[in-house]
Protein backbone atom coordinates (compact mmCIF):
# COMPACT_ATOMS: atom_id res chain seq x y z
CA UNK A 1 0.00 0.00 0.00
CA UNK A 2 1.60 3.44 -0.94
CA UNK A 3 0.77 6.06 0.52
CA UNK A 4 1.86 9.06 0.18
CA UNK A 5 1.50 12.57 1.91
CA UNK A 6 -0.19 14.13 -0.97
CA UNK A 7 -2.92 11.20 -0.96
CA UNK A 8 -3.53 12.50 2.56
CA UNK A 9 -4.14 15.54 1.90
CA UNK A 10 -6.40 14.49 -1.04
CA UNK A 11 -8.35 12.16 1.88
CA UNK A 12 -8.76 15.03 4.23
CA UNK A 13 -10.08 17.47 1.71
CA UNK A 14 -12.42 15.09 0.53
CA UNK A 15 -13.37 13.69 3.71
CA UNK A 16 -14.31 17.22 5.00
CA UNK A 17 -15.76 18.08 1.95
CA UNK A 18 -17.85 14.95 2.64
CA UNK A 19 -18.74 16.38 5.92
CA UNK A 20 -19.48 19.59 4.67
CA UNK A 21 -21.94 18.86 2.32
CA UNK A 22 -24.75 17.28 4.59
CA UNK A 23 -27.48 19.48 4.81
CA UNK A 24 -29.59 20.51 7.78
CA UNK A 25 -33.20 20.65 7.58
CA UNK A 26 -33.04 18.63 3.80
CA UNK A 27 -31.38 15.91 5.21
CA UNK A 28 -30.00 15.99 9.00
CA UNK A 29 -33.09 16.88 10.58
CA UNK A 30 -34.93 13.91 8.50
CA UNK A 31 -32.89 11.00 9.83
CA UNK A 32 -32.87 12.19 13.60
CA UNK A 33 -29.87 13.46 13.39
CA UNK A 34 -30.50 17.22 13.40
CA UNK A 35 -28.59 20.08 15.34
CA UNK A 36 -31.89 20.32 18.02
CA UNK A 37 -32.12 16.13 18.34
CA UNK A 38 -28.31 16.11 19.54
CA UNK A 39 -28.41 18.08 23.31
CA UNK A 40 -30.04 15.32 25.39
CA UNK A 41 -30.33 17.14 28.62
CA UNK A 42 -27.54 19.22 30.65
CA UNK A 43 -26.98 16.47 33.26
CA UNK A 44 -24.74 14.06 32.62
CA UNK A 45 -21.92 14.56 29.88
CA UNK A 46 -23.26 14.12 25.60
CA UNK A 47 -23.53 10.95 24.25
CA UNK A 48 -21.59 9.52 21.87
CA UNK A 49 -24.41 10.91 19.36
CA UNK A 50 -24.70 14.04 20.64
CA UNK A 51 -20.84 14.27 20.27
CA UNK A 52 -21.21 13.65 16.54
CA UNK A 53 -23.89 16.03 15.59
CA UNK A 54 -21.80 18.66 17.54
CA UNK A 55 -18.80 17.76 15.51
CA UNK A 56 -20.67 17.62 12.17
CA UNK A 57 -22.19 20.64 12.93
CA UNK A 58 -18.83 22.78 13.85
CA UNK A 59 -16.86 21.30 10.47
CA UNK A 60 -19.86 22.91 8.90
CA UNK A 61 -19.62 26.43 10.39
CA UNK A 62 -16.00 26.37 10.92
CA UNK A 63 -14.97 24.77 7.96
CA UNK A 64 -17.41 26.46 4.95
CA UNK A 65 -15.18 29.48 3.76
CA UNK A 66 -11.47 27.35 4.12
CA UNK A 67 -13.08 24.50 2.24
CA UNK A 68 -14.71 27.48 -0.53
CA UNK A 69 -10.87 28.41 -0.57
CA UNK A 70 -9.41 25.31 -0.81
CA UNK A 71 -11.58 23.77 -3.46
CA UNK A 72 -11.41 26.37 -5.76
CA UNK A 73 -7.60 26.09 -5.43
CA UNK A 74 -7.83 22.64 -5.61
CA UNK A 75 -10.06 22.93 -9.04
CA UNK A 76 -7.67 26.05 -10.79
CA UNK A 77 -4.52 23.51 -10.31
CA UNK A 78 -6.10 20.19 -11.29
CA UNK A 79 -7.25 22.42 -14.98
CA UNK A 80 -3.42 24.00 -14.89
CA UNK A 81 -1.78 20.46 -14.32
CA UNK A 82 -3.84 17.62 -14.65
CA UNK B 1 62.27 26.10 -0.41
CA UNK B 2 61.60 24.44 2.93
CA UNK B 3 62.76 27.76 4.85
CA UNK B 4 59.85 29.89 2.30
CA UNK B 5 57.40 27.07 3.18
CA UNK B 6 57.74 27.34 6.91
CA UNK B 7 57.83 31.12 6.93
CA UNK B 8 54.79 31.11 5.34
CA UNK B 9 53.42 28.92 7.38
CA UNK B 10 54.63 31.28 10.69
CA UNK B 11 52.75 33.95 8.90
CA UNK B 12 49.84 32.37 7.93
CA UNK B 13 47.83 32.97 10.91
CA UNK B 14 48.87 36.10 11.38
CA UNK B 15 47.03 37.27 8.14
CA UNK B 16 44.07 35.18 8.59
CA UNK B 17 43.52 36.87 12.44
CA UNK B 18 43.94 40.28 10.66
CA UNK B 19 42.53 38.73 7.59
CA UNK B 20 38.92 39.21 8.85
CA UNK B 21 38.51 42.86 9.74
CA UNK B 22 39.71 43.82 6.15
CA UNK B 23 36.68 41.84 4.51
CA UNK B 24 34.52 44.64 3.96
CA UNK B 25 37.02 47.12 3.06
CA UNK B 26 39.05 44.64 0.53
CA UNK B 27 36.85 42.27 -1.05
CA UNK B 28 39.86 40.37 -2.82
CA UNK B 29 41.30 39.25 -0.23
CA UNK B 30 38.44 37.79 2.19
CA UNK B 31 39.77 34.23 1.96
CA UNK B 32 43.70 33.07 2.59
CA UNK B 33 45.37 32.52 -0.71
CA UNK B 34 46.43 29.29 0.68
CA UNK B 35 46.55 27.43 -2.73
CA UNK B 36 49.82 30.03 -3.81
CA UNK B 37 52.76 26.94 -2.50
CA UNK B 38 56.19 29.25 -2.94
CA UNK B 39 55.33 32.52 -3.56
CA UNK B 40 56.53 34.86 -1.32
CA UNK B 41 56.37 38.05 -2.93
CA UNK B 42 52.58 37.52 -3.18
CA UNK B 43 52.63 36.80 0.95
CA UNK B 44 54.95 39.58 1.59
CA UNK B 45 52.09 41.95 -0.21
CA UNK B 46 49.68 40.09 1.87
CA UNK B 47 52.04 40.88 4.71
CA UNK B 48 52.25 44.66 4.30
CA UNK B 49 48.53 44.93 3.33
CA UNK B 50 47.16 44.22 6.99
CA UNK B 51 50.07 46.22 8.51
CA UNK B 52 48.67 48.91 5.96
CA UNK B 53 45.03 48.82 6.86
CA UNK B 54 46.00 48.22 10.72
CA UNK B 55 45.21 51.84 11.39
CA UNK B 56 42.30 52.15 9.37
CA UNK B 57 40.57 48.72 10.77
CA UNK B 58 40.60 50.31 13.81
CA UNK B 59 38.45 53.67 12.90
CA UNK B 60 36.71 51.43 10.31
CA UNK B 61 34.64 52.50 7.20
CA UNK B 62 31.34 54.21 9.20
CA UNK B 63 29.36 52.90 6.52
CA UNK B 64 30.47 49.42 6.94
CA UNK B 65 30.37 49.52 10.53
CA UNK B 66 26.45 51.15 9.66
CA UNK B 67 25.82 48.62 7.64
CA UNK B 68 27.07 45.65 9.35
CA UNK B 69 25.13 46.79 12.92
CA UNK B 70 21.87 47.25 11.01
CA UNK B 71 22.27 43.93 9.42
CA UNK B 72 23.19 42.19 12.38
CA UNK B 73 20.33 43.73 14.29
CA UNK B 74 17.70 42.88 11.30
CA UNK B 75 19.12 39.03 11.98
CA UNK B 76 17.95 38.83 15.58
CA UNK B 77 14.61 40.46 14.75
CA UNK B 78 14.08 37.96 12.01
CA UNK B 79 15.43 35.47 14.24
CA UNK B 80 13.02 36.09 17.31
CA UNK B 81 9.81 36.34 14.56
CA UNK B 82 10.44 33.07 13.09
CA UNK B 83 10.63 31.94 16.82
CA UNK B 84 7.85 33.53 17.79
CA UNK B 85 5.86 32.19 15.06
CA UNK B 86 7.17 28.71 14.76
CA UNK B 87 6.27 28.46 18.32
CA UNK B 88 2.76 29.25 17.59
CA UNK B 89 2.32 26.26 15.33
CA UNK B 90 4.92 23.77 17.11
CA UNK B 91 5.29 23.78 21.21
CA UNK B 92 9.24 23.92 20.56
CA UNK B 93 9.48 24.20 24.59
CA UNK B 94 6.92 21.28 25.18
CA UNK B 95 8.67 19.50 22.49
CA UNK B 96 12.21 19.74 24.34
CA UNK B 97 9.96 18.09 27.83
CA UNK B 98 9.92 14.63 25.43
CA UNK B 99 13.49 14.10 24.18
CA UNK B 100 14.83 15.31 27.66
CA UNK B 101 15.78 11.49 28.05
CA UNK B 102 19.27 9.49 29.04
CA UNK B 103 20.65 6.12 27.95
CA UNK B 104 19.89 4.71 31.62
CA UNK B 105 16.49 5.70 30.34
CA UNK B 106 16.05 4.62 26.75
CA UNK B 107 17.59 1.52 28.13
CA UNK B 108 15.14 0.80 30.36
CA UNK B 109 12.52 1.93 28.43
CA UNK B 110 13.03 -0.43 25.83
CA UNK B 111 13.33 -3.71 27.95
CA UNK B 112 10.02 -2.62 29.09
CA UNK B 113 8.69 -2.21 25.87
CA UNK B 114 9.28 -5.90 24.85
CA UNK B 115 8.68 -7.31 28.34
CA UNK B 116 6.35 -4.98 30.41
CA UNK B 117 5.24 -8.34 32.46
CA UNK B 118 6.93 -7.84 35.56
CA UNK B 119 6.65 -3.72 35.90
CA UNK B 120 4.11 -2.97 38.47
CA UNK B 121 4.11 0.57 39.00
CA UNK B 122 2.81 2.29 35.62
CA UNK B 123 1.62 5.74 37.07
CA UNK B 124 3.23 8.64 36.08
CA UNK B 125 5.11 10.42 38.72
CA UNK B 126 4.13 14.37 38.72
CA UNK B 127 6.04 17.37 40.50
CA UNK B 128 3.87 20.11 41.48
CA UNK B 129 0.85 19.23 38.64
CA UNK B 130 3.48 19.29 36.19
CA UNK B 131 4.80 15.78 35.05
CA UNK B 132 8.28 14.61 35.53
CA UNK B 133 10.67 14.85 32.90
CA UNK B 134 11.23 11.28 31.03
CA UNK B 135 14.85 11.03 32.54
CA UNK B 136 13.36 10.52 36.18
CA UNK B 137 10.50 8.26 35.36
CA UNK B 138 10.27 5.46 32.73
CA UNK B 139 6.33 5.70 32.78
CA UNK B 140 6.64 8.99 30.88
CA UNK B 141 6.29 8.78 27.09
CA UNK B 142 9.20 10.16 25.24
CA UNK B 143 9.62 11.11 21.38
CA UNK B 144 12.92 9.87 20.88
CA UNK B 145 12.51 6.58 21.14
CA UNK B 146 9.86 7.23 18.64
CA UNK B 147 11.58 8.98 16.33
CA UNK B 148 14.80 6.71 16.63
CA UNK B 149 12.93 4.08 15.64
CA UNK B 150 11.09 5.32 12.68
CA UNK B 151 14.15 6.03 11.52
CA UNK B 152 15.95 2.94 12.09
CA UNK B 153 12.60 1.36 10.96
CA UNK B 154 13.09 3.03 7.31
CA UNK B 155 16.68 1.75 7.33
CA UNK B 156 15.75 -1.87 8.27
CA UNK B 157 12.84 -1.83 5.26
CA UNK B 158 15.82 -0.60 2.78
CA UNK B 159 18.06 -3.22 4.47
CA UNK B 160 15.55 -6.19 4.09
CA UNK B 161 14.68 -5.09 0.55
CA UNK B 162 17.98 -4.79 -0.02
CA UNK B 163 18.79 -8.48 0.20
CA UNK B 164 15.62 -9.60 -2.06
CA UNK B 165 17.44 -7.26 -4.83
CA UNK B 166 13.89 -4.89 -4.86
CA UNK B 167 15.77 -2.09 -3.38
CA UNK B 168 15.92 1.39 -5.38
CA UNK B 169 15.89 4.83 -3.39
CA UNK B 170 12.81 5.42 -3.96
CA UNK B 171 11.25 2.65 -1.82
CA UNK B 172 12.86 4.30 0.43
CA UNK B 173 11.21 7.61 0.51
CA UNK B 174 7.70 5.43 -0.43
CA UNK B 175 8.32 3.29 2.66
CA UNK B 176 8.83 6.38 5.12
CA UNK B 177 5.80 8.49 3.65
CA UNK B 178 3.81 5.43 3.95
CA UNK B 179 4.96 4.99 7.48
CA UNK B 180 4.19 8.58 7.99
CA UNK B 181 0.53 8.49 7.05
CA UNK B 182 -0.16 5.56 8.74
CA UNK B 183 1.35 7.30 11.72
CA UNK B 184 -1.25 10.28 10.99
CA UNK B 185 -4.05 8.27 10.49
CA UNK B 186 -3.80 6.65 13.81
CA UNK B 187 -3.76 9.37 16.13
CA UNK B 188 -6.56 11.20 13.80
CA UNK B 189 -8.40 8.01 14.65
CA UNK B 190 -7.75 8.15 18.05
CA UNK B 191 -8.03 11.84 18.54
CA UNK B 192 -11.09 11.57 17.24
CA UNK B 193 -12.13 8.24 19.59
CA UNK B 194 -11.42 9.80 22.10
CA UNK B 195 -13.02 13.45 21.51
CA UNK B 196 -16.53 11.15 20.78
CA UNK B 197 -16.25 8.95 24.14
CA UNK B 198 -15.65 12.35 25.88
CA UNK B 199 -13.08 11.50 27.57
CA UNK B 200 -11.50 13.73 30.53
CA UNK B 201 -7.50 12.98 30.63
CA UNK B 202 -4.94 14.67 29.96
CA UNK B 203 -3.34 13.05 26.71
CA UNK B 204 -1.79 15.21 24.77
CA UNK B 205 -1.45 15.17 20.92
CA UNK B 206 2.41 14.52 21.35
CA UNK B 207 1.66 12.05 23.49
CA UNK B 208 -0.76 9.98 21.37
CA UNK B 209 2.26 10.22 18.77
CA UNK B 210 4.82 8.71 21.13
CA UNK B 211 2.52 5.60 22.17
CA UNK B 212 1.67 5.26 18.49
CA UNK B 213 5.53 5.81 17.50
CA UNK B 214 6.68 2.96 20.25
CA UNK B 215 5.19 0.05 17.87
CA UNK B 216 8.42 0.70 15.20
CA UNK B 217 10.93 -1.13 18.08
CA UNK B 218 8.99 -4.36 17.64
CA UNK B 219 8.73 -4.03 14.15
CA UNK B 220 12.60 -3.63 13.78
CA UNK B 221 13.18 -6.71 15.92
CA UNK B 222 10.52 -8.62 14.25
CA UNK B 223 12.16 -7.76 10.74
CA UNK B 224 15.44 -8.26 12.10
CA UNK B 225 14.88 -11.45 13.13
CA UNK B 226 12.89 -12.46 9.66
CA UNK B 227 16.33 -11.30 8.27
CA UNK B 228 18.62 -13.68 10.15
CA UNK B 229 16.03 -16.86 11.22
CA UNK B 230 13.74 -16.47 7.72
CA UNK B 231 10.03 -16.31 7.89
CA UNK B 232 9.72 -18.74 11.34
CA UNK B 233 11.90 -16.02 12.74
CA UNK B 234 9.99 -13.23 11.55
CA UNK B 235 6.39 -14.73 12.56
CA UNK B 236 7.54 -16.05 16.58
CA UNK B 237 9.48 -12.41 16.89
CA UNK B 238 6.74 -10.20 15.68
CA UNK B 239 4.04 -12.36 17.93
CA UNK B 240 5.91 -11.74 21.38
CA UNK B 241 6.52 -8.12 19.79
CA UNK B 242 3.04 -7.65 19.20
CA UNK B 243 1.84 -9.44 22.47
CA UNK B 244 4.36 -7.02 24.87
CA UNK B 245 2.71 -4.01 22.53
CA UNK B 246 -0.57 -4.85 23.55
CA UNK B 247 -0.31 -5.57 26.77
CA UNK B 248 1.98 -1.93 27.20
CA UNK B 249 -0.28 -0.09 25.90
CA UNK B 250 -3.19 -1.19 28.05
CA UNK B 251 -1.58 -0.95 31.05
CA UNK B 252 -0.53 2.61 30.22
CA UNK B 253 -3.58 3.64 28.70
CA UNK B 254 -5.40 2.39 31.36
CA UNK B 255 -3.86 4.64 33.81
CA UNK B 256 -4.54 7.57 31.39
CA UNK B 257 -8.33 7.06 29.99
CA UNK B 258 -10.30 5.36 32.53
CA UNK B 259 -11.65 6.61 35.97
CA UNK B 260 -9.29 6.08 38.91
CA UNK B 261 -11.57 3.43 40.75
CA UNK B 262 -11.53 1.35 37.62
CA UNK B 263 -7.81 1.85 36.94
CA UNK B 264 -7.41 0.01 40.40
CA UNK B 265 -8.96 -2.85 39.24
CA UNK B 266 -11.92 -2.64 41.11
CA UNK B 267 -15.13 -3.36 38.41
CA UNK B 268 -16.83 -0.40 38.27
CA UNK B 269 -19.79 -0.95 36.41
CA UNK B 270 -21.46 1.55 34.01
CA UNK B 271 -22.00 2.53 30.02
CA UNK B 272 -19.23 4.93 30.28
CA UNK B 273 -16.43 3.23 31.45
CA UNK B 274 -17.65 0.20 29.64
CA UNK B 275 -17.29 2.65 26.49
CA UNK B 276 -13.73 3.84 27.45
CA UNK B 277 -12.42 0.44 28.44
CA UNK B 278 -13.63 -0.80 25.14
CA UNK B 279 -11.80 2.15 23.46
CA UNK B 280 -8.58 1.74 25.66
CA UNK B 281 -8.55 -2.28 23.71
CA UNK B 282 -9.16 -0.83 20.97
CA UNK B 283 -6.23 1.40 20.63
CA UNK B 284 -4.05 -1.33 21.67
CA UNK B 285 -5.57 -4.08 19.54
CA UNK B 286 -4.56 -1.32 16.51
CA UNK B 287 -0.68 -1.83 17.02
CA UNK B 288 -0.49 -5.38 16.36
CA UNK B 289 -2.33 -4.71 13.05
CA UNK B 290 -0.26 -1.95 12.18
CA UNK B 291 3.04 -4.13 13.27
CA UNK B 292 2.20 -6.74 11.26
CA UNK B 293 0.89 -4.46 7.90
CA UNK B 294 3.83 -2.55 7.84
CA UNK B 295 5.72 -5.28 8.01
CA UNK B 296 5.18 -8.11 6.43
CA UNK B 297 5.81 -7.10 2.84
CA UNK B 298 9.46 -7.18 3.97
CA UNK B 299 9.95 -10.22 4.76
CA UNK B 300 9.65 -13.10 2.17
Amino acid sequence: MAFTLYSLIQTAILCTNAIAVLHEERFLSKIGWGADQGIGGFGDEPGIKAQLLNLIRSVRTVMRVPLIIVNSVCIVLLLLFG
Amino acid sequence: MDYSTQSEFRHQPKVRMRGTPMDSSEPSLLFDDTSTGGQPSGHGRQDKAPLGYAGQTLLSDPMSNLAMAYGSSLASQGKEMVDKNLDRFIPISKLKYYFAVDTVYVGKKLGLLVFPYMHENWEVSYQQDTPVAPRFDINAPDLYIPAMGFITYILVAGLALGTQNRFSPEILGMQASSALVWLIIEVLATLLSLYLVTVNTDLTTIDLVAFAGYKYVGMIIGVLAGLLFGKMGYYLTLLWCCASIFVFMIRTLRLKILSEAAAEGVLVRGAKNQLRMYLTMAIAAAQPVFMYWLTFHLVR
